[in-house]
């Protein structure tokens, strides 16, 4: 496979915790992002999950250089960025870009949409001569649906969903290769939601962007994702593609985040397995030895206080060649079915359904691109009950 | 029924000039019923909620028209003392964020104690009993010693914990709940929903939850009513609505989520925004971003229609509902 277009290895970000106001004294830290591996490919959207607090979005700071690692490397097309500055730096940081979570504060309300657009163009005046940016700048509110003649409106004249494109069209200036998100859709309606992702998905195919797709809603992030990667207290837990994760996930704090999230199926409540966590996440300041889900894991036992599991295929799996055979940070990783497939024609069908009469056309080009229907593992067609779906969890785990 | 609202209107005046915030809002609610009211943001969810419980602010707010009938009175016409004692012994709100409607000053333990000497005249020895007695009820660990805490002292889910105790504290009839939990990661979400389910259940409450989120909806309502623009354009029992929409709109919010079941590369998309309230489009307000739109939608305001050909008892307010059930 070819050279991955980001790496990141053992990146680490401790905000040291003093006391003292004269001398400081370092008594702690927030182990905010406290070891964490990942890879990103060309073209390629990989979705990071996890609640509150797990340091998703002080990933996405130091992927795009908004906050220094503490330790750790990202590797840009093989070369460690953490190490640049200058003029080198600055060279890499055009191509990784960020979108963020608030449409409402991140764009400047006393500049105008041209200005907040353009001024990419100040930082990096190599990008676009300076006759062309007003053009560039129009040519990038059309690209992302929005109306050329707005240029000169102010962001508070634009609505939620509109203004998140604005900071996607900033986004994209540069002609970035990477796009980190962080949340890009979570302020928004779910009507509006859907817009801005078929939109990302679009431009995705368009500019063959890489995303890191970072939020916390697990249902969008698989729509969306090729691969996801979960994170817990600073640290990824599990990962693999869309459909290991979601359809086989080894890991217990996958199984129970997964087992949490509402489905849109009333037919689903009686079906479905629920796994309620006790307790709450503990603090980044003191982590948990071991493993860090032990306080809250119902599988925890003494050898988990004491080694720290690593992110690996685990032991049981390594040999058996089914999707339950992906990274999991557990001692005693189990598959685990907890999201029921989905029953052949239960609720108004999604995604392209021709024919469907006036609902049929959605916003954008048309869909399909990479990975339109991968994730289909043989054997999920069709009605199925618990039973049969249990049989199919334990199948793809033999060998263990 | 515990609770109806009939034909609600409420309006605010703003310099945009007089923003419809409800427009004829009607829906029900039994004891022991869950109710789920859905709807996008400046829909009118939280305003109906507020003109029941009686807190709606008054001026710039304004209740042009309606009935709240609560146990068969209507809260709207009796005399405000009167009104107080209903609501305030009958009823109960839980809020979206329990920070800032908890006191910050006081202790936990009086501010649940506070509502047993205020409303039951006990001493502040047994209110302080019945407020350890709560937190135990709503699964707060260690409640013998926590009770003497502050707010900030705990964590989001628990804090929304306090204020589901603080809720149930008088054995309300009706709990009205708004966006409870929104702010809360989903495996604190599917705590505090199990617990608010089971007290349901213990009380027999009537439970209004107010909720834009359909997967919330789907796996704890008994019956939806669905808003737009400050008015209710569909109402049916839960399993009814995602099986068979009757409402263009709602046909649409369906359409428009993603699924954690399956992985998708295009969503259906509702063309649009959805409209100021000080300019509601005339006709039905939904027709600028309807596909189904034709020239009597844009004159004609849909009334609430029965939708007959449904076993159960169901409404919409789109002329051509049929269409949309069947197609
Ligand atoms: N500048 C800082 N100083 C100290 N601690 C910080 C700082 N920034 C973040 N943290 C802490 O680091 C941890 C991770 O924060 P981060 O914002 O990355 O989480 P997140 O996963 O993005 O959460 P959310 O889903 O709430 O956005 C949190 O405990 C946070 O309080
Ligand atoms: N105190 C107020 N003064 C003026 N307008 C108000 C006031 N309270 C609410 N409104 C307006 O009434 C409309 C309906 O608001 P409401 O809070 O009921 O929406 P909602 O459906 O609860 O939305 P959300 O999902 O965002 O909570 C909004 O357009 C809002 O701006
Ligand atoms: S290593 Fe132990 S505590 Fe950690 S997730 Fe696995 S079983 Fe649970
Ligand atoms: S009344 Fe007309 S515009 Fe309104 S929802 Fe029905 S078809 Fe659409
Ligand atoms: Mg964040
Ligand atoms: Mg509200």
């Amino acid at each position: 496979m070819a050279e991955p277009i980001l790496e990141v290895r053992g990146l680490v970000k401790h905000y040291p915790l003093t006391t003292g106001i004269l001398f400081k004294k370092q008594v702690g830290a927030v182990k905010a992002v406290d070891g964490v591996d990942f890879h990103l490919d060309r073209g390629e959207t990989l979705g990071i999950v996890g609640e509150s607090g797990c340091g998703k979005s002080t990933v996405a700071k130091m992927l795009v250089n908004l906050e220094r690692p503490t330790a750790g490397e990202i590797r840009y097309k093989g070369e460690d960025i953490t190490r640049l500055s200058g003029r080198a730096l600055k060279a890499v940081r055009r191509n990784i870009q960020m979108v963020f979570q608030d449409p409402y504060t991140s764009l400047n309300p006393r500049m105008t949409v041209g200005d907040i657009i353009g001024e990419a163009y100040e930082i990096h005046p190599e990008a676009a001569p300076k006759g062309d940016r007003r053009a560039r700048v129009r040519e990038l509110l059309d690209v992302v649906g929005l109306n050329p003649e707005y240029i000169n409106r102010y962001p508070h004249q634009f609505s939620g969903g509109q203004r998140q494109r604005i900071g996607i069209a900033r986004g994209l200036a540069l002609r970035p290769e990477i796009i980190v998100a962080d949340e890009p859709v979570s302020a928004l309606d779910v009507s509006v939601q859907a817009q801005v992702i078929n939109l990302m998905g679009r431009l995705q195919d368009e500019f063959d962007l890489s995303y890191l797709f970072i939020a916390h809603d697990l249902s969008i992030v698989r729509h969306i994702s090729d691969r996801v990667g979960v994170m817990y207290l600073g640290r990824i837990v599990e990962t693999g593609r869309d459909a290991e994760i979601y359809d086989h996930p080894t890991h217990p704090y996958t199984q129970a985040l997964l087992s949490a999230v509402p489905v849109p199926d009333p037919e689903a409540r009686e079906r479905r397995e629920r796994i309620i966590l006790t307790g709450d996440v503990p603090s980044p300041t003191n982590i948990p030895s071991g493993c860090r889900f032990r306080t809250r894991c119902w599988k925890a036992r003494e050898r988990c206080a004491l080694e720290v599991p690593a992110l690996a295929v685990p032991a049981e799996f390594r040999y058996a060649r089914g999707p339950a055979a992906h990274d999991s940070a557990c001692h005693f990783a189990e598959e685990k079915r907890v999201v029921p497939p989905a029953e052949e024609g239960a609720g108004p069908v999604q995604g392209p359904s021709p024919g469907e009469g006036p609902f049929a056309e959605g916003e954008g080009p048309s869909a399909g691109g990479p990975g339109a229907s991968e994730g289909e593992e043989p054997g999920t067609v069709g009605p199925r009950r618990r039973g049969a779906h249990r049989e199919d969890g334990e199948g793809g785990a033999d060998g263990g | 029924m515990l609770l109806e609202v009939r034909d609600l209107h409420v309006e605010f005046r703003t310099r945009d000039g007089v923003a419809k915030a409800v427009n004829g809002v009607s829906y029900g609610v039994d004891a022991g019923e869950t109710l789920a009211v859905l709807g996008e943001s400046g829909s009118g969810k939280s305003v109906t909620a507020q003109t029941i419980m009686g807190i709606l602010d008054t001026p710039p707010g304004k209740v042009t028209g309606g009935q709240i009938l609560f146990e068969g009175r209507d809260l709207l016409t009796l005399k405000e003392e009167e009104r107080r004692k209903v609501r305030g012994a009958g009823m109960a709100m839980i809020f979206q964020d329990a920070l800032s409607s908890l006191n910050p000053v006081l202790t936990v333990g009086d501010q649940l104690g506070e509502m047993f000497t205020v409303h039951r005249g006990m001493s502040r020895k047994d209110a302080r009993a019945k407020a350890v007695e709560l937190m135990d009820r709503v699964r707060i660990p260690g409640a013998r010693e926590r009770v003497r805490q502050y707010p900030h002292q705990f964590s989001g889910g628990m804090r929304q914990r306090i204020m589901i105790a603080m809720a149930i504290a008088l054995e309300p009839r009706l709990v009205i709940a708004d966006e409870p939990t929104t702010a809360l990661d989903v495996t604190v979400q599917a705590q505090v929903m199990d617990l608010l389910a089971e007290l349901r259940r213990e009380y027999r409450m009537g439970l209004i939850l107010i909720t834009h989120d359909l997967g919330v909806v789907a796996d704890v309502a008994d019956r939806i009513a669905v808003m737009y623009a400050g008015r209710i354009v569909e109402t049916a029992p839960v399993h009814d609505i995602y099986k068979a929409p009757a409402h263009p709109y709602t046909r649409g919010l369906l359409d428009s989520i993603p699924r954690l079941d399956q992985k998708g590369r295009q969503l259906y998309a509702i063309k649009g925004l959805p409209p100021s309230l000080t300019r509601i489009p005339p006709g039905c307000a939904f027709h600028p971003r309807c596909p189904m739109a034709r020239d009597v939608c844009r004159t004609d305001v849909p009334p609430l229609y029965e939708v007959t050909d449904a076993p159960s008892e169901r409404g919409s307010a789109c002329h051509f509902w049929r269409e949309c059930l069947h197609g």
